[in-house]
């Protein structure tokens, strides 16, 4: 073998040995939502099994869990929707007028603990009567989605060759008219790649949730604490909980791989 | 870019030769959300961190001034709180940074494959926290755990507790946040690398160079920037660490695995302490603020 080929083989070794480390939790997340309690009590653990649908069945069959995906779902839109109305006009004017103070209100959004918004929130919300709304998750999700859209958008609009506004100007369009006929079209692709990391950092949110929700509005990533008892663990269920909660977001974030790093760089307001 | 691309579009809009409203119009939504569910909370919050503030029971908030700073002098459980979030973040960002670099050192690397290993990279970062922090103490169980088999296939038969143990709890929880966060520290180096210019490389394999000198002398300072900017994001995350630990533990055994997120937290909306939380929440805020400019200080260019 030549020198070349041995370095290719021992990075392609440790560079897989490596990935299968990082996912095995997922796999093994999956593999035991299949697993029945027996085959989960067994020790040394078992990897091959008569696989059973009976923990998906237990969870879907909780009505209270396809409510909760349900508000999950309702939450997360929304704090997206409202996310990318807002933030769009907001990420062009950023990008053609440059207006800096908007750079340092994101990066003070980014360095702020959730808990500092989210103690004053819960007071408002309490006084507003909102505490278990939707409205008081969705405006309170707006925390993080909104500077992860306009920080996202700033980058995609200013790719955008200027010539075609200025041409569309000088005809007389308006700038909303830009705006919506010019920067929209151009930008689908950004728009939704900022659409479903927005998503997927509100879905994932736990601890707005966990402050602001009530029994109807719960979302998943708090429902889910309800599998871990005082003395039993249900894992079988827990672990097709964990699956069912997951997936959407691998799935939607393998979509939109290119734009993770940058999203998180803005995005992820962890507490 | 943002200069070349900005100029024409102000030529056409300056032409009305009066003030242009139109980048305010732009942002005012956005601005007034901003307000709403930032700024003024903030503010409510400041307010609040100088009152004694109770939601149950019916007391009106009472005015006394900074004493609820001074009480967090007096707090022996904030105060290790505080020391244990400051071992967290520097257990975060020792482990975090080498791998991360490390990682991608190894992802840089041509082998097949690469582009899938790099896609796959992004998934524990992605994944709902609260849902992988829950996976993850099934697979640490001590019993029947998945990590004490694989370490009994290397020999270890008596494993520790983990997350029971005194000891190791704060050592677990940062290995659980670095399986999901080292990925990102790792892609973040990916780009710096493909971004270092070849010639420096070439000229010091013609001058003889061993890996380990390229790696010393070039690859690392080169770097330094790059590694800087992870280094800033995991330390405003890893500062304000608590869905794991929530979740895992929930603060113990004891205290012993109390973030001041977590404590936060707690003092605030289960012990219905609402201005002495905010008073944390400001002082969480602040530290946050502090270590993130100490770090782009470190930054600033040398010259």
């Amino acid at each position: 073998m030549k020198r070349w080929q041995r370095r290719r083989l021992y990075a392609a070794v440790a560079a897989w040995t490596v990935t299968a480390a990082l996912i095995a939790p997922f796999l093994w997340m999956v593999l035991g939502s299949f697993k029945t309690t027996v085959d989960f009590l067994a020790f040394p653990p078992v990897f091959v099994f008569a696989p059973t649908l009976d923990n998906y069945r237990q969870v879907l069959a909780d009505n209270s869990f396809l409510r909760y995906t349900l508000n999950s779902t309702i939450v997360a839109a929304g704090a997206t929707g409202v996310g990318l109305l807002l933030g769009v006009p907001a990420a062009y004017a950023l990008a053609r007028w440059r207006r800096t103070a908007i750079g340092v209100v994101l990066l003070m959004a980014r360095m702020a603990p959730g808990i500092a918004f989210l103690i004053p929130l819960f007071v408002m919300f309490l006084q507003l009567q909102l505490v278990g709304s939707y409205v008081s998750l969705i405006a309170s999700h707006l925390i993080f989605t909104l500077p992860l859209t306009v920080w996202m958008m700033v980058g995609f609009i200013e790719a955008v060759p200027v010539e075609i506004e200025k041409a569309a100007l000088i005809d007389g369009c308006s700038i909303l008219g830009v705006l919506l006929r010019i920067i929209v079209p151009l930008t689908a692709q950004g728009i939704a790649a900022t659409g479903i990391l927005a998503f997927i950092a509100s879905w994932n949110n736990f601890l707005f949730a966990l402050v602001l929700a009530n029994d109807n509005t719960k979302t998943l990533p708090v429902a889910v604490l309800g599998y871990i008892g005082y003395n039993s663990i249900q894992w079988g269920t827990l672990m097709a909980a964990a699956t069912f909660i997951t997936l959407p977001v691998l799935v939607l974030a393998l979509c939109v791989q290119r734009y993770i790093v940058r999203g998180l760089v803005a995005g992820a307001v962890s507490g | 870019m943002a200069d070349l691309a900005a100029a024409p579009t102000r030529e056409v809009t300056t032409r009305r030769k009066r003030r242009d409203w139109t980048p305010e119009l732009l942002s005012l939504p956005a601005l007034l959300a901003v307000l709403a569910v930032m700024g003024f909370p903030l503010i409510y919050l400041g307010w609040m961190s100088l009152n004694r503030w109770s939601m149950v029971g019916f007391e009106p908030p009472r005015f006394i001034g900074v004493r609820n700073f001074i009480q967090l002098g007096e707090d022996a459980r904030f105060v290790e709180a505080l020391g244990r979030t400051f071992w967290f973040t520097a257990l975060g960002l020792a482990s975090n940074l080498p791998l991360g670099l490390g990682i991608a050192l190894l992802m840089h690397e041509r082998f097949p494959g690469r582009s899938l290993c790099r896609a796959l990279l992004i998934l524990p970062m992605v994944a709902t926290p609260a849902a992988m922090g829950l996976v993850w103490v099934i697979m640490l169980d001590p019993t029947l755990g998945i990590v004490r088999y694989v370490l009994g296939l290397i020999g270890i038969s008596h494993p520790p507790l983990w997350l029971a143990d005194p000891d190791l709890v704060v050592p677990t929880l940062v290995a659980v946040d670095a399986w999901m966060w080292t990925p990102m520290v790792a892609l973040i180096c990916i780009a710096g690398l493909a971004a270092l210019p070849s010639e420096p490389f070439e000229a010091a394999l013609v001058d003889g160079a061993s890996a380990l000198q390229r790696f010393r002398y070039l690859t690392l300072p080169m770097m330094l920037p790059t590694l800087m900017v992870a280094a800033m994001l995991r330390l405003m995350d890893l500062l304000k660490l608590i869905d794991i630990v929530y979740v895992m533990t929930g603060g113990g055994p004891g205290h012993l695995s109390e973030t001041i997120n977590l404590y936060n937290y707690l003092a605030a909306l289960s012990y219905d302490k609402i201005g002495y939380g905010s008073a944390i929440a400001l002082v969480l805020f602040a530290i946050v603020m502090a270590c993130t400019l100490v770090l782009i200080w470190l930054r600033r260019p040398s010259s």
